[in-house]
């Protein structure tokens, strides 16, 4: 129970990460490096400092980090804020207490199960009715991975329902440890094409390919969820989807989803004082909805039922 | 965490909006040709003062002046009844209105007459709910009806009667047709709290029945009783004089209808006002016999009694989905009646409650019911009288014609349970989904075991209806009708930083002097200062009461809501008196600012005396200056622990705030017999509330609305909704039975319950709320850029409505300031 690991967020209310009503438990630290990642935050293994300038009062309403920095990392910037020398800063974290804001902030935080089991219990009520529960994401979870089971292992014990969002590109021997502790993984699987693959996000794919199929095998009755982000540029094709969609429905009782590309991690780049290396690029919709009408056609055993309408004649009548 | 930068799913209100402007709207109206042309005939329309009850009520009141009060109130209905203008509407199948055609508003001047000619000027310039009035009505009002009741009105009784400290919190010493807004009485704004008839009693007996019982009573009487003449004989007499009224009116109107009918030249209007005509000449002196009677017979019944007395907030309508359902058995079985025709009577009568508008004269009365505010509740769902669930067909309509008919009328309200059926949640669901805010829903699990409590049997706790905007009523049972106080908390918080002033009324020394914070040593010092503040509000708002209770049976009387009532009859007293034997007396007082009052002294707690980053000094001249050139101080105090957060410093102020408030009354209440419980429902008060605070320590700039109900402050949730609903469990008392509603608003994204999967799950946070036995919630699903919009291009967004206190109304109505406390309340996303 002493196990502690880097949390950069618990994030209560989600309802599209597993079943039911859920808190999603952030850990830090990937191996991969996604060209779109939307929580750039959740790269780096330790605590990081972040800057949210459209939060800043501006140096001539609030000087109070400057003249906490004994580092000398802080200086006036332009346009009326702060600039960070990330070189010399020692991240002794002053600034951030002295932020009255929160324009300063820090990703990261040292917790132990305990802490972070306490506050997901807080929404019990929740998950009782919704079937919701604990899910655990990142970064990569299986980047920590004693912690990451150690998590799910005390929510075992207190009888939560426990999700896990993974990249696959661990060791076996974590995975399968944490596949015994879990109701639902969430896999995701973003190309078949090894090239392509390391090209994109650092790593080819084969252990992630290997790892989807061991648990496939291990684990026949384990809840899994492969889903796929939908990127400009990398695989937004039907030909990529179809590749995907070929490989996994082999594996039985898979479900699987899409999920959009989303530019709403692009702030925290700039927190971080980091380019964000996706530009402008936007998903085209209309290339989108082509994919989406191809599963529809050729692989809807693959995806989520919708549950029946109870009284499908009462409802969104549009005239009587 | 991030917002989504444009609205990726609409709600199905701001896609028809949207279908609306680009000229695509004819889907919606398919099927529903009628009741869109009624509505179309007056959507736009500003409401119009009639004045003809207002005159009628008067002329008759001037020839019985000296009688029994109740006696001269059936004779001046009766006399509205004879000569009142009957009108039967275009296309309309349910008959009977109180005024003008298109939306109108009528006058109480008995209620606050006293501001009647001043109003009379200024009604059409008001910012909040304006209406317009015909020169020549003006003229009467200020030259006839105003003149009479000078010095007569409730208004003035009241104010003449309150001692001079207790004066002071509730209006201007100097005059006191202006509101001070600290503790402010609401008793002299509507003649009786929000009420639920027992329209059954009419359905099944017809108010020949009920004249009969009175007639039988009269000559049972004993000739040679004292009280049996003085008392008993006048009030029985006024119930014959009742029904005769009602009866009388209803047989006008089939008179009309009759007449139209022979002239109508189109053969199916023609048969529809023959039917007319038929239904009118039977209801609702006789029981009604089908669907269509029994809707007709209530509708007379709700409009009689909008012109019997100013309900607050509009007459409720009950249990509708119980009462009506063996009529619409009946009715389907026999091959009478189809769903679609339900829809269209029930749809039929929301156009009527449509047009009535529930006018307030005075400002106060204007302020605290923006947006032209109505709480006629419709009842569905819930419990039956032995405890099993009592969903029905009925039920399912009800929802269904709120999907697809386009109004804020009626206030529908569901009742649910641990058991309720998942197709009814599910359907609930849907309809919130739809966007304009309705059903609300009312806890049984709360409600039920407090009513008990609070002496009610089982039976009578689980036959509740809602009532106004989130109380729940036991018809026959309830016999308490006195406008409650409102307190204005955040009042009490910046006495507390002011020794006994307010910023708002300079050196004036309103409130105890409890020192100055500045020598406050520890914060159980300040904590002591601001008790003692809150009690002394709670004590000034009881000693209203204790006038307003003993006042109002001097006023007003009801003999139709005492008609309809068991235990009025039973004792022969008028639902205005102070004590009915057998009867429940559920008052109230309310705390408003509750969020704005613990989060200000979260960060007093914190950053002043725990870890004393801010000096009392510092903080006193940052809210003199309304945080001028201290936004760095405010943005600080913005962080302290708020309210809404499910975190445990902050609950822990709120709890402790709101028992000791359950304390006082727990201990006094029943000093004045009655139970005054402690409620969180503030209609729009929050916002002229917030009009007479200065900064507060939470960073709330000077003058903004305060936090609304038990909702968090505005923004200051940020952990998401269900540590929303947490906050609320964690802050109740639920050792003390002298709780009672809260209401809560919770505003989603539509993209956050978007498709089966977010209904699915908006489906178990109600059960959920309903586990924690929360009392009340509304939700809000719109996109904030949609109020934005509309805020900047209101022709366009005409049709917007969004749900503000218990209540929804349309956007375009509303002031700014709650335009913009809507826009800036947390609207709940996900990853």
């Amino acid at each position: 129970m002493a196990e502690t690991g880097i949390v950069f967020n618990i994030q209560k209310y989600s309802v599209h990460d597993g079943p039911g009503i859920r808190t999603v438990v952030f850990l830090k630290g990937c191996p991969l490096h996604c060209r779109w990642c939307s929580n750039p935050e959740s790269q780096k293994g330790a605590p990081q400092l972040v800057y949210n300038r459209n939060k800043c009062l501006g140096i001539e309403h609030c000087v109070r980090c400057l003249e906490v920095c004994t580092a000398g990392a802080l200086k006036a910037g332009e346009d009326n804020r702060i600039a960070i020398d990330r070189d010399v800063c020692t991240e002794c974290l002053l600034c951030l207490q002295a932020c009255p804001s929160r324009a300063l902030n820090v990703y990261g935080e040292v917790l132990s199960v305990e802490q972070v089991l306490s506050r997901v219990e807080e929404d019990q009520a929740f998950y009782t009715r919704s079937g919701g529960g604990l899910t655990l994401s990142g970064g990569e979870p299986m980047h920590q991975p004693r912690f990451a089971i150690a998590l799910l292992r005390e929510a075992r014990r207190r009888r939560l329902n426990t999700a896990m969002e993974t990249c696959g590109f661990c060791r076996w021997e974590d995975l399968r440890e944490a596949c015994r502790l879990l109701d639902t993984v969430l896999y995701d699987v973003k190309s078949m094409d090894p090239y392509k693959h390391r090209l994109h996000t650092g790593v080819s794919n084969e252990l992630i390919l290997e790892n989807l199929q061991r648990i496939r095998e291990e684990f026949p009755r384990l809840a899994l969820w492969v889903r796929t982000p939908l990127i400009p540029g990398f695989n937004d094709t039907v030909e990529e989807i179809r590749a995907i969609v070929e490989h996994i429905r082999r594996l039985p009782g898979v479900r699987y989803e899409l999920l959009d590309y989303h530019r709403m991690g692009k702030p925290k780049y700039e927190y971080l004082g980091l380019e964000f290396p996706m530009g402008e690029l936007k998903l085209d919709e209309e290339r989108a909805r082509a994919i989406r009408r191809f599963l529809q056609t050729e692989a809807p055993e693959l995806l989520v039922p919708e549950q029946p309408e109870p009284a499908a004649d009462a409802y969104r009548a549009g005239g009587r | 965490m991030s917002q989504v930068p444009c609205c990726e799913v609409l709600s199905p209100h701001e896609q028809r909006l949207f279908d609306e402007m680009q000229g695509r709207a004819e889907k919606y109206e398919r099927g529903r040709e009628r009741v869109f042309r009624i509505m179309k005939r007056f959507q736009a329309q500003r409401p119009r003062i009639d004045i003809e009850r207002a005159r009628y009520f008067t002329e008759s009141m001037k020839a019985t002046e000296g009688q029994h009060l109740m006696l001269r109130w059936a004779k001046a209905l009766k006399h509205i009844a004879e000569n009142i203008t009957v009108y039967i509407d275009e296309d309309q199948l349910l008959v009977g209105r109180a005024g003008k055609q298109g939306r109108y508003g009528i006058l109480y001047p008995e209620l606050d007459g006293d501001f009647l000619d001043l109003a009379v000027e200024q009604l059409a310039q008001r910012v909040q709910s304006p209406f317009d009035i015909d020169p020549d009505d003006a003229r009467l009002v200020i030259e006839e009806i105003a003149p009479f009741w000078k010095g007569k009105t409730f208004h003035e009784s009241l104010a003449k009667a309150l001692p001079e400290e207790t004066l002071r919190y509730t209006y201007d010493p100097q005059n006191v047709l202006i509101s001070r807004y600290i503790v402010n009485e609401t008793a002299s704004f509507r003649s009786c709290l929000q009420w639920v008839h027992d329209y059954e009693k009419v359905l099944k007996r017809g108010f020949k029945g009920i004249r009969r019982e009175a007639e039988e009573r009269l000559a049972a009487l004993d000739p040679l009783s004292p009280l049996d003449n003085t008392e008993k004989k006048p009030f029985l007499e006024a119930v014959v004089i009742l029904c005769d009224a009602v009866v009388l009116w209803a047989k006008r109107h089939a008179r009309l209808a009759a007449e139209l009918a022979a002239r109508e030249k189109d053969p199916q209007r023609k048969a529809e006002l023959a039917e007319i005509a038929r239904i009118c000449e039977r209801v609702p002196e006789n029981p009604a016999t089908t669907f269509h009677e029994a809707m007709q017979a209530q509708w007379f019944t709700q409009m009689f009694s909008r012109i019997e007395q100013k309900t607050g907030t509009v007459i409720s309508n009950g249990r509708m989905d119980q009462y009506l359902y063996p009529f619409y058995k009946k009715d389907k079985e026999e091959g009478r009646l189809t769903d679609d025709r339900v829809l269209e009577i029930l749809e039929c009568m929301w156009l009527g409650m449509a047009q009535f508008i529930d006018l307030y004269i005075s400002p106060t009365g204007g302020a605290f019911n923006e947006g032209y505010a109505h709480w006629e509740a419709v009842t569905i769902g819930g419990q039956t009288r032995d405890g099993r669930d009592a969903t029905n067909e009925l039920s399912y309509l009800f929802l269904r014609s709120k999907r697809e008919f386009p109004m804020h009328y009626p206030d529908l309200a569901a009742r649910i349970h641990t058991r309720s059926p998942e197709r009814f949640l599910w359907e609930v669901a849907e309809t919130i989904k739809e966007g304009s805010g309705f059903p609300k829903l009312i806890n049984d699990e709360e409600v039920i075991p407090l009513y008990v409590s609070k002496g009610a049997t089982f039976e009578e706790a689980y036959d509740y209806a809602v009532s106004g905007c989130t109380e729940a009523r036991m018809p026959n049972r309830d016999t308490y009708t006195s406008g409650c106080a409102y307190i204005n908390f955040a009042a009490a918080l910046e006495m507390t930083l002011l020794n006994g002033r307010m910023r708002k009324y300079g050196e004036e020394q309103i409130g105890l002097q409890t020192g100055d914070p500045r020598g406050f040593k520890s914060w159980e010092e300040f904590w002591n200062a601001y008790l003692t503040h809150q009690t002394e509000f709670i004590k000034q708002a009881f000693i209203q009461q204790y006038h307003i209770i003993r006042l109002r049976a001097q006023h007003f009387a009801a003999p139709l809501a005492s008609a309809l009532h068991d235990l009025c009859m039973q004792h022969c007293l008028d639902l205005h008196q102070p004590k009915i034997p057998g009867g429940i007396d559920l008052g109230y007082f309310e705390f408003i600012g509750y969020g704005t009052v613990v989060d200000s002294l979260a960060a007093i707690k914190k950053f002043v005396f725990e870890e004393k980053k801010v000096s009392m000094d510092e903080l006193l001249e940052a809210l003199a200056n309304n945080f001028e050139g201290r936004e760095d101080l405010r943005h600080l105090l913005m962080n302290a622990p708020c309210y809404g957060n499910n975190d445990p410093y902050a609950d822990g102020i709120a709890k402790a705030v709101d028992r000791a408030a359950l304390e006082f009354t727990h201990k006094y209440a029943r000093e004045l017999g009655v139970h005054l419980d402690l409620r969180y429902v503030p209609f729009t008060s929050h916002v002229p509330f917030g009009k007479v605070v200065g900064a507060t320590p939470n960073g709330r700039k000077a003058w903004t609305p305060l936090s609304d109900g038990s909702s968090a402050s505005q923004g200051a949730d940020r952990n998401g909704p269900t540590a929303v609903l947490l906050s609320n469990f964690a802050s109740k008392n639920y050792d003390f039975r002298e709780r009672a509603s809260r209401l809560l608003n919770i505003k989603f994204t539509p993209k956050c319950l978007a498709g089966d999967e977010g209904t699915r799950k908006l489906v178990s946070f109600i059960r959920t709320w309903c586990d924690l036995k929360l009392w009340h919630v509304q939700f809000n699903v719109i996109n904030k850029q949609t109020l934005i919009a509309a805020q900047r291009d209101p022709e366009k967004y005409r049709g917007l409505i969004v749900r503000i206190a218990g209540y929804s109304a349309y956007f375009v109505d509303l002031s700014p300031d709650l335009q913009n406390d809507l826009i800036a309340r947390t609207e709940h996303e996900t990853l």
